[in-house]
């Protein structure tokens, strides 16, 4: 069940525009009219902010009629622990690797940070209810606990100097001292709200660098829009005070991204538009060269695809492309420099990515972990795969991970909303 | 009852992980024997004589999971259905899905209705394309209720429950999105159609 719909307030006016979209790959011979597509105008402020409930399902093409968010949710009463145990025999690994079960029944598990004392916060997004959970590790056995409740989509969540910071769309909380009073959380403190109210695209993630600043990304209002000025950007956010630098323009769609230990700068993945067909265009992995660098939504996508709607006179020569080009609908979410000392010596400043999977694809890709090795100077990016076996051969989810972590052994946390697991990967040569 | 307690017992000793996997699965003869405390609303095998009660023989498996989970979390707010669905844990609301799902569903008792009503209903149906998650005969899929057959006042609520925001459904709350442009006598229309589908 969708929070989405609660937020909807007011009346929605849908316009029926027959909107003519470069569709690369094959049609469908089924017949499917043009009438029967559904449109929307999502350029405008009255779909921004009254957005119709299935707003993503909007702009439909042909050639990709049928697929739908909703067939990629788990089973309304998710699985038990012996199911997760289970699934987890097929996922492959390279040599030395192994993947275990951290913990399960971790209600629409996202973003994860860990408290100095090993507690590991994580938040949640569309079926979470709101919430924030928290795994205890007492010796090896772990407990479960809802530690805050009554939010809207709190998905980013970060730990510093013992406080609990989450983001809830529009709001950054603070929680002082989270750790020693996980059953009993103190009222938060709002550290940062110049944000806009708009839900599509508006769950966050959460980077902190070394100063104790945050990057997050603002995602547009819709699948293809001319965007609020107030979205479309990534921010470099002072939570001790409230100010903020733009740092990046031109994004749509980014739950993911960390500081790169040699150089400083944020790197982030960015989950391009729907409805353009079957193989394009391609999810990125970027990097902030300079302020205010312009990655081209939604003019341009992929660094060279000009938006057929949307160029508007535009050329993707003005924009800066990706570092690297990771798929079409692959949807890449949390990512995490390796930092630890427990995997093998070249996976020092590799990224590692946890793909979500498709939904807007007939059929379905990602929904895997793949490690980026790239020189500090952005060149020579390549991609590799680590974690595969999450996407059975009926092109059906066992599991659907969205975010990693390094603990303090250096193993990798994975977190996955479709299980509602957290899993554990860790290297033995 | 019996059963399912010995197949827990036998799950919680390490015994083969493929027992408990086929004892995680939904039981629909486990689900037969909790939903004879349904019967007494919602029908003998399934199928209503309640005013406002819905027959559920035949309706999709997840379609009765996901009710069942919107009652028991309060999504869905039922003086009745809330209590009942607290006392319910994930597996018996997967056996009685599995249950539901496998009931022949219910017979229509007269012919289909061909007056002027459900002419008007068939275009709406088409024109709103329920089809595309409802299925081209409306059995339902998935999350998706089968609309066929079922009791025509029940329809005509559910359609005036979502149009006024009471309930929500899983379909990213579409149903939100399609009664938005109908009005009461739509409504009525196509419940009306749906009812007397076979």
């Amino acid at each position: 069940m969708l929070p989405l719909a609660k937020l909807r307030t007011g009346s929605v006016t849908l316009v029926a525009v027959t909107a003519l979209v470069a569709v690369a790959g094959f049609l469908f011979t089924s017949g499917a009219r043009t009438e029967d597509l559904k449109h929307y105008n999502s350029n405008n402020k009255q779909f921004w902010t009254h957005p119709p409930d299935d707003w993503f399902m909007g702009d439909e093409t042909k050639e990709l009629q049928g697929t739908n968010y909703v067939k990629t949710q788990p089973p309304p009463t998710g699985f038990t622990k012996e199911e997760v145990e289970a699934k987890l025999k097929d996922i492959k690994l390279p040599p030395g690797f192994k993947i275990e079960l951290y913990a399960s029944g971790v209600s629409d598990a996202r973003q994860m940070a860990l408290g100095d004392k090993g507690t590991l916060f994580v938040g949640s997004l569309f079926l979470g209810h709101g919430t924030v959970q928290a795994v205890v590790d007492e010796g090896g056995k772990r407990t479960v606990k809802t530690v805050i409740k009554g939010l809207r989509m709190p998905s980013g969540v970060a730990f510093r100097n013992g406080a609990l910071y989450v983001a809830d769309i529009d709001k950054i909380y603070k929680y002082d001292n989270a750790e020693a009073n996980l059953d009993n959380m103190p009222k938060p403190q709002i550290v940062y709200d110049d944000m806009p109210p708009y839900v599509p695209h508006g769950w966050k993630y959460l980077a902190f660098d070394k100063n104790g600043w945050l990057y997050v990304a603002f995602g547009p209002p819709c699948n293809i829009c001319l965007p609020p000025t107030s979205t479309s950007q990534v921010r470099h956010i002072d939570p001790e005070n409230g100010t903020a630098e733009i740092v990046a323009l031109g994004i749509r769609n980014s739950v993911g991204g960390d500081v790169d230990p040699r150089t400083d700068r944020y790197w982030f993945t960015e989950n391009a538009r729907d409805w353009l067909g079957e193989d394009t265009p391609s999810d990125k992995l970027e990097y902030v060269s300079h302020i205010g660098v312009d990655f081209g939504y939604p003019y341009c996508h992929e660094g060279d695809i000009p938006d057929p709607k949307f160029a508007m006179g535009h050329k993707c020569s003005d924009f800066t492309p990706p570092a690297l080009k990771l798929g079409a609908h692959v949807a890449p979410l949390g990512m995490k420099f390796y930092t630890g000392n427990q995997f093998p010596a070249g996976y020092k400043d590799s990224i590692i990515i946890a793909e979500h999977g498709s939904w807007n694809r007939l059929k379905y890709q990602g929904a895997r972990l793949v490690r980026v090795t790239v020189d500090a100077d952005g060149k020579n990016a390549k991609e590799i795969d680590f974690a595969t076996g999450w996407l059975g051969p009926n092109n059906e989810y066992r599991g659907r991970p969205n975010d990693v972590l390094i603990a303090k052994d250096g193993s990798l946390l994975v977190a996955d909303d479709y299980n509602s697991a957290i899993y554990r990967i860790s290297y033995n040569k | 009852m019996i059963q399912a307690r010995i197949l827990r017992v036998a799950c919680s000793a390490i015994v083969l992980l493929a027992a408990c996997r086929h004892a995680s699965a939904a039981d629909a003869a486990a689900g037969k024997l909790t939903a004879e405390g349904c019967a007494g609303c919602h029908g003998a095998d399934g199928v209503s004589q309640t005013p406002l009660t819905p027959s559920l023989a035949g309706e999709p498996d997840y379609f009765v999971q996901w009710q069942l989970v919107f009652f028991r979390n309060d999504t869905r707010k039922n003086e009745v259905m809330g209590p009942i669905a607290q006392s319910l844990t994930d597996k018996d609301i997967r056996n009685l899905g599995a249950y539901y799902a496998s009931l022949p569903p219910p017979k229509p008792e007269t012919t289909p209705a061909n007056d002027a009503l459900a002419t008007v209903g068939s275009k709406l149906a088409s024109q709103h394309r329920c089809n595309v998650c409802h299925g081209d005969d409306f059995a339902g899929s998935g999350p998706a209720a089968r609309l066929a057959d079922q009791r025509e006042d029940v329809l005509l609520k559910a359609l005036r429950d979502f149009k006024s925001g009471r309930r929500v459904g899983t379909g990213v709350a579409s149903m939100a999105d399609v009664t938005y442009d109908l009005n009461d006598a739509d409504m009525q229309a196509l419940s009306h159609y749906l009812a007397s589908r076979r």
